[in-house]
């Protein structure tokens, strides 16, 4: 518990890059948009929707790679095993996707109050996934950031145990994996089941992906462990 | 007394490259051991798994009694700086602080003090640092972390004669202050020599001289003088090197002379030099298979005294 806690200061000991370049980003791709919609006004043609949100998601995967890059080998170097050093920073990582997805629920609530921010935007709103009640919108941006966090942690495992070719690999493989699922679903003839299956509302899409934070835990740690520095 | 680490059949293959082979040895607790090898020797293989940062392909490696791999109560009790440490991107304060939350016996007094003798600046990026720098902040890690086993692979690369000398005088002071088990593999051997209770000769992969120095310092003697009177001397003894410029010929003999060999020696106005230990590594490296002393050095150097 404690080494786990450390491994999270370790990474905090110069908070600029976890605790502030998200919500730079954010700020920036915030205002960008806010100007176009200032200065053109939301009609019936144009919907109030930016996309504008993801520039924070993609962060979350920035600093899950950089939570392994060249920390890994120093946390190493200082007595930490490895399965401590993924734990501590996949915690860090359900920590600040939780400060994150609380964030992104009250700037929501702000937008829904002000109409927008004033100007018609739909910038924290997005539809079907993130367009319910507080709580479902805070649910479902932590398990989102969760999952883009521990991805990260993945590809910085991969990247510092086997370089480049290991990163091709590594996307090689996950596309491998997912022409055999679709393959395998053609086969079957499943797609009417699947399509009932992600005919889910917005809470069962959150349902699913957070099974896969639980995979893609799994095979970081199993990672995590064969790397040597 | 036990061994600090012990080593039985270690070897670490990597694709096509064997760079450790049936690797064996004991380090007893409290003592100053000298890894010392040529480059890609397989020193660096070696420390990163006795710290748990490689995999061995087989073998067995005791740290305190228990293999160190994910083992955080032995590797808390060690502590291993090496020459190409990376470290992220902060300063060199961070790098102390950090390092002070992971050990247990870390120093601040002492880390300081070691700051301000390397005149490393607290406040400076480590990216930033020159190569000696990066260095010297290894050593301030690894001497304020007072662990109980100190590894150092090739702690001073880019340190001046000063520096190298304060890290000399500050390990000397603290090893006697706080005696713990050392291993430090180096270049600079002579350099060393002074620090060094024992030493572990690794030439491709292999270890092929393991001894205490005290016994290294006699093992081989440089025997010089006319060529026949050399060739009289040495006539039945074993030689490693043998020279000869006009009338003058100089000879290594090895296995320990005795009053007598001084004696006769002198009558025949031979001049004798002990091998330093340097010496002593590079012909051991040059040539493994007639360097085997083995047979008249103890395998375990420390047998005798800790009997």
């Amino acid at each position: 518990m404690r080494t786990w806690r450390d491994v999270a200061r370790y990474h905090l000991v110069v908070p600029w890059l976890f605790l502030v370049m998200p919500w730079l980003v954010l700020a920036a791709s915030f205002a960008v948009n806010w100007q176009i919609f200032a200065r053109h006004a939301v009609t019936a043609a144009r919907s109030g929707d930016t996309g504008g949100l993801t520039a924070f998601y993609i962060f979350f995967l920035v600093i899950g790679i950089n939570s392994i890059g060249r920390s890994l080998p120093f946390g190493l170097a200082l007595g930490v095993s490895r399965r401590s050093y993924y734990t501590g920073t996949a915690l860090l990582g359900v920590a600040l996707a939780l400060a994150g997805g609380l964030g992104l629920t009250a700037l929501q609530a702000i937008e829904r109050a002000t109409d927008g921010w004033g100007v018609g935007m739909r910038f924290f709103r997005v539809a079907y996934i993130l367009n319910g009640p507080w709580y479902l919108t805070w649910l479902t941006s932590f398990v989102v950031l969760a999952l883009l966090f521990t991805y990260g942690m993945w590809y910085g495992i991969v990247f510092w145990r086997w370089g480049v070719y290991g990163v091709i690999g590594f996307i090689g493989l996950q596309a491998a994996a997912l022409i055999v699922a679709l393959l395998s679903v053609a086969w079957a003839n499943a797609w009417p089941d699947l399509g009932r299956y992600f005919g889910l509302t917005a809470a069962g899409l959150t349902g699913v992906l957070a099974g896969l934070v639980l995979l893609l835990l799994a095979g970081g740690l199993a990672t995590i462990r064969r790397a040597t520095v | 007394m036990t061994a600090a680490i012990s080593v039985t059949g270690l070897s670490c293959q990597y694709r096509d490259h064997l760079a450790l082979d049936d690797v064996s040895f004991d380090v007893q607790a409290g003592s100053i051991t000298g890894l010392l090898g040529r480059n890609g020797a397989g020193k660096t293989t070696l420390l990163r798994i006795l710290a748990g940062q490689e995999f061995p392909s087989a073998g067995r490696v005791l740290v305190h009694g228990a293999p160190p791999a994910e083992n955080e109560d032995v590797l808390r009790r060690l502590v291993f700086v090496r020459e190409d440490q990376a470290y992220p991107d902060f300063k060199v304060r961070h790098a102390l602080r950090v390092a002070s939350w992971f050990y247990p016996n870390w120093s601040p007094a002492r880390a300081d003090a070691l700051l301000a003798d390397f005149e490393l600046p607290a406040g400076r990026a480590i990216k930033k640092l020159s190569r000696g720098m990066r260095s010297a902040l290894g050593i301030v890690i690894a001497l304020a972390a007072q662990a109980e086993i100190t590894l150092f692979d090739e702690p001073y690369a880019g340190l001046d004669a000063v520096a190298r000398q304060v890290f000399y005088d500050r390990l000397l002071a603290d090893y006697a202050e706080r005696p713990r088990t050392i291993l430090l593999s180096t270049h600079l051997i002579d350099e060393a020599a002074g620090l060094l209770e024992g030493v572990i000769v690794i030439d491709r992969g292999r270890v092929v001289v393991k001894a205490s120095a005290d016994d290294l310092r006699g093992l081989a003697t440089t025997v010089s003088g006319p060529v026949l009177s050399v060739d009289d001397f040495t006539a039945g003894r074993d030689i490693w090197d043998r020279r000869q410029v006009a009338s003058q010929a100089s000879a290594v003999v090895v296995g320990p002379l005795d009053e007598a060999a001084w004696a006769r020696a002198k009558s025949l106005r031979l001049d004798l030099a002990p091998l330093t230990l340097q010496q002593l590594v590079v012909h051991a490296a040059a040539h493994p298979a007639s360097a085997a002393p083995a047979p008249t050095v103890p395998v375990n150097p420390w047998e005798r005294t800790s009997a």
